[in-house]
């Protein structure tokens, strides 16, 4: 295996707060997710990896390269962090190009490469407005294309799906898998599951700051199948689509918050019910979907305790 | 799906591409729309003056352009202004969450700050030039030293201004990489130190920026009062000689201390 993400006995910390412990793995080629619940470390280490911090113990060696202070490896590093941060006033085409640009190419290379990464996230139609009159998961959608736009060989995906409807959480993950079957390494940082488990099977779990194992993700899913997990809609037709949801297996139970008109569904085996929800996206226009998983941070504190 | 990537960026170019970012995100600021608004007092003030002429005023246009320049714009405009953008160079960035795209792009830390110092001085003077201009036109056109003159004038305080936010932006660069709110400390050195150490007898002015700063104005009209028994003034060599070092300098030090610097940025 060609190492191009190596941690060795990393560890960071803010101040008197341990945000990383002991971290030691190296990733080569292909998917791999980074799983754990909020305020894991999954960021932390995410930021470690991308160079953006620098660890207070410990090496985090990016292609060979120390990760902190070592600019000429961005050339194949892509970053697609968790923050909702544009540049409000350029267009999405703008946007990406405008980063292209900082990786030397040339304008008619930077706005090719960048049609093709606004094309691949399905966001051609939207390319020439303003990226701050985007929603959620559209700004979502243009991250992803500035972080791949330059084919890089290592993607840091930092919760790469929040705020994106079905549809297009299936379209990232079949790219992400794509990616990693081209022979580059994706590390994909979430705290939802089933997001995982249509890429990958590969799977670092983390928690409080260590990662535990490179764990089996069949072994993580039954544990977490035995918790009802919590699942946000937010449809043009909150009522329709509640119709058509209610009579599945394995719902615990469906709510309509009054306040936002949200579905709120607690459900056991997610797959039928998230497959179903694809099906009926059309029809009921399903913008977004949530799943909230609080119960992760319960099945991590058994996994620790096992 | 491999493209051909370019080679190791030299520091120039990589610092042009920043530059091209940051200028098109840091003019049409409301920031800048404010300071202009500022800055474009005394062409308002200017206008009114010709429009309205008083009746016993001592000074020719010209003169009174001089000292607009002198006072407003080097003496206290432009030093805060260089206070607004240099102190938020890198900070901006950071508070808007958008550092994280230059730091994960194969440019130095060094490009970084270079362009995105040059984008700060290119919107200064964008926004300042016009200003300055337009007040030398106003106010002396048409009187009775007629257009024209005082036009090297013009030139040379254009140059002096360019200098005071050279500077000053380099100074309060350095205050935003070394302070997580800069802005106090940077109010507190243009109006205590400069304000009043730079009209002190003696050699305190020779420790202020701005006793060199105005002494690059050198066609405004005598100051009346106590300011003026103390005021000191500098030849323009040495003048432009300690704003020029200090400038240098502060970016100097700025650079390295952004260049090592951790910079936590989180949802």
């Amino acid at each position: 295996m060609t190492a191009r993400v190596v941690f060795e006995k990393a560890s960071r910390w803010y101040g008197p707060v341990m945000a990383l412990n002991d971290v030691s793995f190296e990733l080569g080629p292909g998917v791999y997710g980074l799983l754990g619940p909020n305020g894991a470390g999954k960021s932390s280490l995410l930021k470690l990896a991308s160079g953006q911090l620098r660890p207070s113990q410990g090496s985090v060696r990016l292609l060979g390269r120390p990760a902190f202070g070592s600019p000429d490896v961005f050339h194949s590093v892509g970053l697609c962090s968790d923050t909702d941060a544009l540049f409000e006033d350029f267009t999405g085409l703008q946007f990406v190009m405008a980063l292209l640009s900082l990786n030397g190419f040339d304008r008619a290379t930077s706005e090719k490469l960048a049609i093709e990464a606004i094309e691949t996230v399905d966001l051609k139609d939207a390319m020439h407005r303003k990226v701050g009159g985007y929603s959620k998961g559209m700004r979502q959608r243009i991250k992803l294309a500035q972080s791949l736009a330059h084919k890089p060989e290592v993607l840091f995906l930092d919760e790469p799906l929040t705020g994106m409807d079905p549809q297009n959480r299936k379209r990232i993950s079949d790219l992400m898998k794509r990616l990693g079957d081209e022979g580059r390494t994706v590390l994909v940082s979430t705290h939802i599951l089933h997001e995982l488990e249509q890429v990958t099977q590969r799977v670092l779990l983390i928690h409080n700051g260590r990662v535990l194992a490179e764990g089996n993700l069949r072994e993580i899913r039954d544990l977490l199948d035995r918790h009802p997990r919590s699942v946000r809609l937010q449809a043009r037709d909150p009522r329709g689509l509640a119709r058509e949801l209610v009579g599945l297996p394995d719902l615990v139970s469906l709510n309509m918050e009054d306040a936002t008109g949200h579905l709120v569904a607690e459900i056991r085996k997610p797959d039928a019910f998230f497959s179903r929800v694809q099906e009926l996206a059309a029809v009921h226009g399903v913008q977004e979907m949530w799943v909230t998983d609080e119960n992760l941070e319960s099945v991590f504190s058994y996994l620790v305790s096992k | 799906m491999e493209t051909e990537r370019p080679a190791t960026r030299p520091t120039w170019a990589a610092a042009q591409d920043v530059f091209a970012i940051s200028i098109e995100r840091m003019l049409p600021r409301p920031r800048s729309f404010w300071v202009f608004l500022l800055m474009a007092m005394p062409v308002v003030f200017g206008i009114l003056l010709r429009i309205y002429p008083p009746r016993d005023l001592p000074l020719t246009g010209f003169e009174l352009y001089g000292m607009v320049v002198a006072l407003f714009f080097v003496r206290n405009l432009l030093p805060l202004v260089a206070l607004l953008f240099g102190s938020a160079l890198i900070s901006d960035a950071v508070d808007s969450k958008t550092l994280t795209y230059f730091l994960t792009r194969p440019v130095s830390r060094l490009s970084i700050f270079i362009g995105e110092f040059m984008a700060y001085l290119v919107t200064v003077m964008t926004l300042t030039v016009p200003c300055v201009v337009l007040t030398y036109i106003v106010l002396s056109v048409g009187t009775p030293q007629g257009a024209g003159f005082g036009a090297t004038h013009l030139v040379q305080d254009l140059a002096a201004c360019a200098l005071t936010l050279f500077t000053y932006g380099a100074l309060f660069a350095l205050l935003g990489v070394s302070l997580k709110k800069p802005l106090i400390p940077g109010l507190l050195f243009l109006f205590v130190w400069e304000g009043f150490v730079a009209n002190f007898p003696g050699d305190a002015p020779n420790y202020t920026l701005t006793a060199y700063a105005r002494s690059l104005i050198r066609h405004r009209p005598a100051e009346e009062g106590l300011a003026e028994l103390f005021s000191k003034f500098f030849g323009v060599g040495e003048s432009v000689f300690v704003l020029g070092s200090v400038g240098v300098i502060s970016l100097v030090l700025a650079t390295w201390i952004f260049s090592r610097r951790e910079y936590v940025i989180s949802s």
